[in-house]
């Protein structure tokens, strides 16, 4: 029974670790928040920790956290849910053996190197190329999903017409509405390659990098939890007549959704706890970009603030501007153990709902 | 819907599913690519007759007979240009009005000059290293020769963007003094000057760096990144391995139990740069396991950054080991804590070593945790029990540095993009290792 104890022991060092990560995180953020009180930092946003008198407005940085994350996450989640339907569901086993190590890689790779590589790759090919790239992009992505968009829109318009009429009104439809669609997305793309990108070091790059450092968590994760959805519920769909990507879309992905939410939450807690690639290559401007959404101008965020700032701010140890940094890392600790327990109550729901309780 | 478009539909969804695949194996490609290129240069490239020199003077390497007769073929076609440079100042000297023409385009000629071939002959030595010699490498070389031969200015004529840069040939500013033959000279002549060779430098894992990593390798770098890396498996394994084994063989469902596991996925999703403050608050400010930064403290801190993949893959070696192991052992008369060190164990060992192997990877990679408790950015190689009280470099933290605060980032690019391949490629490195034994462990399990 010793013996259990001391293993008991020892296994509890890690409830142990996170117990003191909080209590001194919480300890040295105590000051600040005591000193300057909660509103400035949350809302305020002058962000001059230096400056006499100082001014610790950290809006701009929180939002940059949040801005870039959301880019994250609109290049991770459409790439890695599909990716993950691919693995599981459409290719051979054989393949899939061949792809699992590229995913693996993406996710073995260290974080510095992938900033290095938005840094001296991406953002010089970015402030060059920039226009082109993004009209590039508007094609690549647009064709194909406007393709199907008609399809499918031309489909439900033609079922309008008579039997005997359907088919002349579909391939009408069709021309109509793909010359429409490819007139736009030209002028889009027309559009978008005028645009000159003044700082290749902006919030586009850096959520471009964070989405594909996210990319193996979600892939991993989703195709984990489509795998779980059992045989009978794609058979039974075959049965009636489904075709492979109705019974996907109509049935897996809805069976496997808190699967699927859970490795989105933890893509993003990837995106926002990752400092060298933004450290790097956000641009570490404490501003909110106008228009808000504008990814081409340079952010700041939590976790680059405190790897930046804290060199400057360690020989004041005791100071505000120390203090700050940690109420920083309160914050970011507070959010990714939010992001971690309402993932966990999403898998252990569906567990249960899996076994029928 | 028609029955066509259904099948349409059908077929163009795995399509977007195949795309989604190439488009994230086009963007391992794309990372790497630049990566490997790029990092191969900095032990495969042209080395020139600087570089032979400085190997000679500072490592005492090569053939110092040979490299001398290079030498001297690389001065005697550098003779002519230094020999119209005098000759062109004695003008001068004795032309007032020349001199205040050209002083000032000349001054700039002679400072671009000696940074392509290093210091003219006769002129004091200097204090810095990178200052004592020309150009090492022929692609920087070739670079310098640029800044020699055209002037480069920004046109801002056109408000709406940005300066455009002009080049302009440097020898108009000389048109119709004897200087103007010099740029034809030196163009044509620049290979005998610098006498490139294909060079193999793979002592530049193993060479310690020189004037902030001007000259010479990496092993600083490599040597921190690996004492911090074993380290942090030195605190992690034990940890790790024990709690995987209390959680698979003898705790329950119990409401602890739920809380610890938690707990562990909890601390598997703290911030990166979390881990590092709390490294300096904790193992530096309150416990003091050392004065300031130290290797110490950086591998206990990337220990428990660690902890959290090392219980998790432990956990599920133990798990796959099949049932009927343990129920023989049990049924020869073994304990439970026998059955567990002398069968469980030993079976689970590939699965566990695969985890261990991962982590390592994790550990060299991390950054964030060891720029307050470990790393500094320059630092002699470190003797073993120094790691208990020393600071030390790193390789990922070293990149961070030479990419954004030395002094001549473009200088020493090769370098930059040489730390990121040995950090990448020690990164892959292992995990193929784990891709290994992984395959191995399914090959057996399948008899």
């Amino acid at each position: 029974m010793a013996g259990h104890g001391a293993l008991l022991v020892v296994t509890s060092s890690s409830a142990i670790a996170v117990l003191f990560i909080f209590f001194f995180i919480f300890r040295d953020a105590i000051p600040f928040f005591k000193e300057r009180g909660f509103l400035e930092l949350f809302s305020g946003a002058r962000w001059y920790p230096s400056a006499d008198p100082p001014s610790f407005g950290a809006f701009p940085i929180f939002f940059g956290t949040f801005l870039v994350t959301c880019g994250a996450v609109f290049v991770a989640v459409p790439l890695g849910v599909s990716a993950a339907v691919c693995l599981s569901d459409v290719l051979s086993f054989g393949f899939r053996q061949m792809v699992k190590p590229i995913i693996e890689i993406l996710a073995a790779i260290p974080s510095v190197a992938y900033g290095f590589f938005a840094l001296v790759v991406l953002a010089p090919l970015f402030q060059e190329q920039g226009g082109k790239i993004l009209g590039g992009a508007v094609l690549v992505v647009g064709v194909p999903l406007s393709a199907l968009a008609v399809l499918i829109a031309s489909d439900m318009g033609s079922n309008r017409f008579s039997a005997r009429r359907r088919k002349v009104a579909r391939v009408a439809l069709i021309a109509v509405l793909g010359g429409i669609s490819l007139a736009l997305l030209l002028a889009a793309a027309s559009h978008f390659s005028e645009i000159g990108i003044p700082s290749g070091t902006n919030a586009l790059n850096v959520s471009l990098i964070l989405g594909i450092m996210a990319l193996p968590t979600v892939v991993s994760v989703s195709e984990d939890a489509l795998q779980a959805v059992g045989r009978e519920l794609r058979e039974g769909s075959y049965a009636l007549g489904a075709t492979r990507a109705e019974t996907i879309l109509k049935v897996v992905i809805p069976a496997a959704g808190s699967g699927i939410c859970a490795a989105v939450i933890l893509g993003i807690m990837r995106a926002i706890g990752e400092t060298m690639v933004v450290w790097m290559a956000s641009g570490n401007a404490s501003q909110v970009p106008s228009p808000w959404f504008n990814l081409l101008e340079p952010v700041r965020t939590l976790t680059a603030t405190i790897a930046g700032d804290m060199g400057e701010a360690d020989q004041v140890t005791g100071s505000a501007r120390y203090h700050v940094l940690f109420a920083m890392a309160l914050s970011l600790l507070v959010i990714s153990l939010g992001c971690n327990l309402v993932s966990e109550r999403i898998v252990a729901r569906a567990t249960r709902r899996a076994r029928g309780e | 819907m028609q029955l066509s478009t259904r099948k349409v539909l059908d077929r163009s969804f795995s399509g977007l599913g195949m795309v989604s695949i190439v488009l994230v194996t086009c963007s391992l490609v794309v990372f790497l690519a630049p990566i490997v290129w790029k990092g191969f240069q900095a032990f495969c490239f042209r080395g020139t007759i600087e570089y032979r020199r400085v190997m000679l003077d500072q490592f005492d390497r090569g053939n110092a007979a040979r490299i001398e007769k290079e030498a001297d073929r690389a001065r005697a076609a550098r003779q002519p240009l230094y020999d119209m440079l005098e000759q062109f100042e004695e003008q001068l000297k004795q032309d007032r009005s020349l001199r205040r023409k050209y002083r000032r385009p000349l001054r700039e000629l002679k400072m671009r000059i000696t940074g392509l071939l290093g210091p003219a002959p006769g002129e004091p030595q200097r204090v810095l290293i990178r200052e004592q010699y020309g150009q090492t490498r022929w692609d920087r070389a070739r670079v310098k020769l640029q800044d020699v031969l055209y002037k480069v200015s920004y046109d801002y004529s056109d408000p709406s963007v940005p300066g455009i840069k002009v080049q302009t040939p440097r020898a108009e500013d000389f048109k119709g003094t004897s200087l103007e033959s010099l740029f034809a000279y030196l163009e044509e002549h620049v290979e005998e000057m610098l006498q490139p060779r294909r060079t193999v430098y793979w002592r530049f894992l193993f060479d310690k760096s020189m004037d902030a990593h001007f000259f010479g390798g990496i092993w600083p770098e490599m040597l921190g990144t690996l004492y911090l890396t074993l380290g942090a498996i030195l605190f992690a394994v034990p940890t790790g391995v024990i709690s995987a084994i209390y959680l698979v063989e003898y705790a329950g469902q119990g409401r602890l139990i739920g809380l610890l596991r938690t707990c562990i996925s909890t601390l598997a999703g703290v911030p990166s740069i979390v881990f590092g403050l709390f490294g300096l608050a904790f193992f530096i400010n309150a416990v003091h396991v050392s004065e300031s930064k130290s290797v110490l403290a950086g591998s206990l801190t990337l220990a428990v950054l660690i902890l959290p993949v090392v219980i998790r893959a432990s956990e599920e070696a133990i798990r796959a080991v099949p049932l009927t192991y343990k129920e023989a052992a049990l049924s020869l008369g073994a304990g439970k804590w026998r059955t567990i060190i002398t069968v469980v164990l030993p079976a689970a060992l590939p699965g566990i070593l695969t985890g261990i192997v991962i982590s390592m990877g994790r550990a060299a990679g991390e950054t964030a945790p060891i720029i307050f408790t470990a790393a500094v950015s320059v630092g002699q190689p470190l003797a073993v029990l120094d790691t208990l009280s020393q600071p030390t470099p790193a390789l990922p933290w070293n990149i961070y540095n030479l990419a954004t605060e030395h002094e001549a980032v473009d200088e020493i690019r090769h370098v930059q993009y040489g730390m990121v391949l040995t950090l990448v490629g020690l990164v892959l490195l292992l995990n193929l290792g784990a891709i290994f034994l992984r395959a191995r462990i399914s090959r057996k399990l399948k008899g």
